[in-house]
């Protein structure tokens, strides 16, 4: 019977001690404003600012008001907000990072009350400079005079597309790219030149086509490396309007390596896109 | 009326003589108990304060630096980045003694540069546990160099640290051990089943099969991060429009860190205290003492812009928000990817433990092959065919991606000429960086500190020296005394340098003119890379005596044994049915180590194995060794064994002396071979710590002695796991493991 009785009285505690140990110790409340939506802010803010033990967020979609609760000797309120803000919702101590406010869900998009615009005339410098660099890299892609340059330039708008990974972009300037090998007017090529195209322009179009047939970036940079190579050999004898640079990737190809051309001294690698985008080096510079 | 007179003259020459301005400071260094995580630990404050209190004097000053000790060890003040004369260099036992408890030290110094500099301990590990501060040295107004819209803009010191709740000195001795304590805390141990789970199980035992342990960018576990002293603070004297010059240096003792703005771009217009030419961009990396000076700009009104500082590891943060108002978050650094880590890792490393570049001729920190673990760069760690769904989503992101405009040394160009003396003969030196991540052994040449005299350089010649890391971590060397030119293509315009970041596989070159006397330290300037001995001196000939150092070859001796002390690991694992345990004392080169195996009947036995060994080789994967070996055991029917060839041996008493070595093979399975004096020969099989999950690790042994061991430890804290394991011997057992 005493056993009972202390085994009953064990697990009286054991219930009672779990029961407490799921509440936040120290627990100190308080209403704070944040900006949001609908209902799924509000399962995206409470998840944000919840931590097992330590901190419950409730968010309020109609008053906008949260009553978070948090143990004080754990956490902070400034350390919950910060949390929630980086999940993409300001509060009015912290403003989210625009890129987490972007990435939200259109619905939950909501108005930015608390942030304060740009002041205007830094915002008018700015787009002053983004204008300049505009203008520049206009005038760069206006630069096409012979048939080849043009073919070039679509060369290059393929690896840029490769560089960015983007498999409908490439497939769909590969299309152009098709085109303009079909009215290549073989005749207006000089000497030298000729006697290349005929070598290149059969393998030059085989991979034109793969490119533009497929969405898979990997088929489309298997294809590129050729693609690249003839290319090459076609620049090196009629040479293109501005300096051109043959690149290298020793680790492209499944380490085998792969080459490609580019307008800039800077490498921009279109075997890997951004997942190692500074990797290579410049082999040759044409001019 | 002539008293007057006197005095007036008096003061009139000694006004002359003493035209030069001097700047007196005051440091009081004592021990402090400090809470930076919640605990409360031990520290040093100087003048009650964490960073040290920063320093601020005007080009042309005379500084006058009163260092008093009250610890109860050497202490010693290093003024980084400062041309000095050597005897106030701070480095004891190179430049001068340690300053003794409860004395003063007076360093007195003309200041000849402007710039971001920094100052620290250059005693033992106490740069760690707070000794580190800013040492900001002004332009004079009427300097043709002073540039109007940098050098007037309103200027802030930041000095970046971090804070471990271990004492360093242990955080040291674990490293040494290749304790994965720390790994375990950040959550990167990349054990078997975290590779299964990733798709990376095939990288993981390509990884192992090359003897490489988990990959991490950096070694040491920090329970928080600091910029001047504090996780999160706030500059609320600015407001919209306001430029902000933050000069920052990095005086943490193993991080680099990330450095992002949320209010835009940042203009770095000066590196290592040299101006540069003003150069926008999204974020740099700031290595371990390096200083840049970044100019800021605080876009809209009533918000506070956040200054972010990320270590290398990405663990955690620390933050500084710029101007008043609502705080406006930039977006933290995800993740790294380890396992593209480890699989790249696999790529360039040689089966015989060298790296290889293929043929990429890698420099400047213009190549970052981490760049594989960043998802910012290379999308996030979900498969690529995963994406795809989301292809309008990733059209809109994937241009600001390939946008991101990282700085690299190559962008650093000096706005004046800096070239050296034309015909001042050349001093070519090479020297490859090198290490053994198991052992943390880090060296030059394969060579630490201890074993290599002072470089001998010449007044007058410009010294040129080619840098190649061949090892796995990015190491920053750092020149005392002097600025070199790294050669980064800007000519004659190649910016001044005295930190140098140098990745895995990358080759640079630096030079310097000696201009200098005395002895400079050139070293890696990670705390605990230059206390296992990557460290060097270069040394003037003929050298003035220095009035600090009375017995200069004695104390190089002591500079010497500081990078190569003994560190001690021991466990005991406690089982139902035995003892297991080893202990062992090793340095750069050597190993005493004894191993023991104590039952709790006369017929278990009890036995110790004692090897002193040295480590052979660039990789330490050779360790030939003398062992000592004593048994006692009784066996039941005087029953006598047989190893595989056919040698008996009577275990009951035994007394043996052996000769053996020990070989690392692939999968860092260790094979040892030893032979007694009796004639007896032993091979055996062993791995320890097979990492299967992130805190279970597995463990076998076998050899010729028909002995066998299988064991599993789940590691429960620091010090402690629970095991089990099956021994041919003792059977069964179940126990809790010890360590140290």
């Amino acid at each position: 019977m005493k056993s009972i009785k202390n085994i009953l009285m064990l697990t009286v505690m054991l219930v009672s001690f779990t029961s407490s140990y799921a509440q936040i110790k120290n627990a100190s409340t308080q209403e704070v404003k944040i900006y949001g939506n609908c209902g799924m802010c509000e399962k995206t803010i409470e998840k944000s600012g919840n931590l097992k033990n330590i901190s419950s967020v409730d968010w309020d979609k109609e008053t906008k008001m949260a009553t978070i609760t948090f143990d004080k000797k754990a956490t902070n309120k400034d350390d919950i907000l910060k949390r929630i803000a980086l999940s993409g919702y300001d509060s009015d101590f912290f403003l989210a990072p625009d890129a987490a406010y972007n990435k939200l869900p259109g619905c939950c998009q909501y108005e930015r009350e608390a942030k304060t615009p740009v002041k205007k005339q830094m915002k008018a410098n700015m787009e002053e400079k983004m204008k300049a660099n505009h203008d520049e890299m206009k005038s760069t892609e206006t630069q096409n005079i012979s048939q080849l340059e043009t073919i070039y330039e679509n060369y290059f708008a393929v690896k840029d597309a490769l560089v960015e990974t983007d498999g409908k972009e490439a497939s769909a300037k590969a299309k152009e790219l098709l085109t303009l090998l079909d009215v290549v007017k073989m005749g207006d090529l000089e000497m030298d030149v000729h006697m290349v195209w005929m070598k290149v322009m059969k393998d030059l179009k085989e991979d034109a086509t793969k490119i533009s047939q497929s969405n898979d970036i990997k088929k489309q940079r298997d294809a590129f490396d050729t693609l690249s190579e003839n290319i090459y050999k076609l620049i090196k004898v009629s040479k293109a309007e501005t300096t051109v640079y043959f690149q290298h990737c020793p680790m492209a190809n499944d380490g085998k390596g792969a080459n490609w051309l580019s307008k800039e001294n800077e490498v921009k690698n279109p075997y890997y896109g951004s997942k190692m985008l500074s990797c290579g080096k410049v082999v040759e510079t044409i001019k | 009326m002539n008293k007057i007179y006197y005095l007036l003259v008096t003061l009139l020459i000694s006004t002359t003589i003493f035209s030069q301005n001097v700047v007196r400071y005051d440091l009081h260094v004592r021990d402090s108990i400090v809470n930076f995580s919640g605990k409360e630990k031990r520290a040093i404050a100087v003048n009650g304060q964490i960073p040290m209190p920063t320093l601020t004097f005007t080009e042309g000053d005379i500084a006058e630096i009163h260092v008093y000790n009250h610890l109860d060890e050497g202490t010693s003040l290093h003024w980084h980045g400062l041309y000095l004369p050597n005897k106030e260099d701070g480095v004891p036992y190179l430049t001068q003694m340690p300053i003794e408890p409860g004395t003063e030290h007076v360093y007195r110094f003309p200041i000849i540069q402007s710039g971001t500099h920094w100052y620290h301990s250059h005693s033992g590990l106490q740069e760690q546990i707070g000794m580190y501060g800013s040492l900001i040295l002004k332009k004079k107004v009427v300097d043709p160099a002073f540039r109007k819209g940098i050098d007037d803009v309103p200027q802030v010191p930041i000095i970046l640290s971090e804070w471990t709740d271990y004492k360093p000195e242990n955080v040291h001795r674990m490293l040494h051990n290749a304790s994965d304590w720390f790994a375990i805390k950040k959550g990167t141990t990349q054990s078997y089943a975290e590779a299964l789970k990733a798709g990376h199980f095939k990288t993981k035992l390509t990884n192992e099969w090359k003897r490489m342990l988990a990959m991490d960018v950096s070694d040491v576990y920090y329970d928080k991060f600091l910029i001047n002293g504090q996780n999160e603070s706030q500059l609320s004297q600015f407001k919209a429009g306001d430029k902000v010059r933050l000069r920052i240096s990095n005086g943490g003792a193993s991080s680099y860190f990330w450095l992002k703005y949320a209010g835009g771009k940042m203009t770095v217009v000066a590196n290592d205290g040299n101006d540069v030419e003003p150069v926008e961009v999204d974020r740099l990396i700031i290595g371990v003492s390096e200083t840049y000076d970044v100019i800021v700009t605080i876009p809209a009104e009533n918000t506070s812009y956040e200054f972010l500082a990320t270590p290398e590891d990405r663990t955690k943060s620390t933050s500084i928000y710029i101007g008043e108002g609502i705080k406006q978050l930039t977006t933290p650094m995800p993740k790294l990817k380890y396992f593209e880590g480890m699989k790249m890792m696999n790529n360039m490393m040689n089966m015989d433990g060298t790296m290889d570049d293929m043929g990429m001729d890698m420099s400047l920190q213009k190549i970052d092959m981490n760049t594989v673990m960043y998802p910012e760069i290379s999308g996030s760690a979900m498969k690529m065919d995963e994406d795809k769904d989301m292809d309008h989503s990733k059209h809109s992101m994937s241009s600001t991606k390939s946008d991101i405009v990282t700085l690299n040394y190559s962008m650093l160009k000096s706005p004046t000429k800096t070239t050296l003396p034309k015909d001042a003969p050349v001093r070519e030196l090479r020297f490859e960086l090198t290490g053994n991540m198991n052992r943390y052994v880090w060296s030059m040449d394969n060579v630490v500190l201890s074993e290599t005299d002072k470089i001998l350089i010449k007044k007058g010649e410009n010294v040129r020296i080619t840098l190649y890391n061949n090892s796995m971590m990015r190491h920053p060397m750092h020149l005392h005394g002097h600025d070199f030119r790294v050669l980064n293509g800007q000519g004659e315009f190649a910016p001044l340098k005295n930190v140098l970041d140098i990745m895995p596989m990358e080759m640079d070159v630096i030079e310097f003119e000696a201009n200098a006397d005395g002895d400079w330290f050139f070293h890696c300037h990670i705390l605990y890379h230059m206390m296992a001995g990557m460290n060097r001196v270069f040394s003037y000939e003929d050298s003035k005596p220095n009035p600090y150092l009375p017995n200069k070859a004695e104390a190089y001796k002591k500079l010497q044994a500081e990078s190569n002390q003994f560190h001690l690991m021991a466990e005991n694992d406690f089982a139902t049915n035995g003892n297991d345990g080893k202990a062992m004392l090793q340095n750069t080169r050597w190993s005493f180590g004894t191993e023991w195996r104590l039952g709790y009947h006369d017929d278990h036995g009890y036995e110790s194995e004692t090897h002193i060994g040295r480590y052979i080789g660039r990789n330490q994967w050779f360790m030939p060794f003398i062992g000592f070996d004593a048994r006692y055991r009784k066996l039941d029917h005087g029953e006598i064994e047989e190893n595989l060839f056919g040698q008996k041996s009577t275990k009951d008493k035994r007394i043996q002396a052996s000769l053996g070595f020990a070989y690392t093979l692939p999968m860092l399975v260790i094979f040892q071979a030893e032979a007694y004096h009796d004639g007896n020969v032993r091979l055996q099989l062993m791995r320890e710590d097979i990492p299967l999950s992130k805190r279970l690790r597995m463990a076998f042994m076998v050899n010729t002695d028909k002995e066998y061991m299988v064991g599993l430890k789940y590691i429960i804290g620091k010090n402690m796991g629970i095991t089990t394991h099956y021994d041919s011997d003792m059977g069964l057992g179940f126990g809790i493991n010890v360590n140290y």
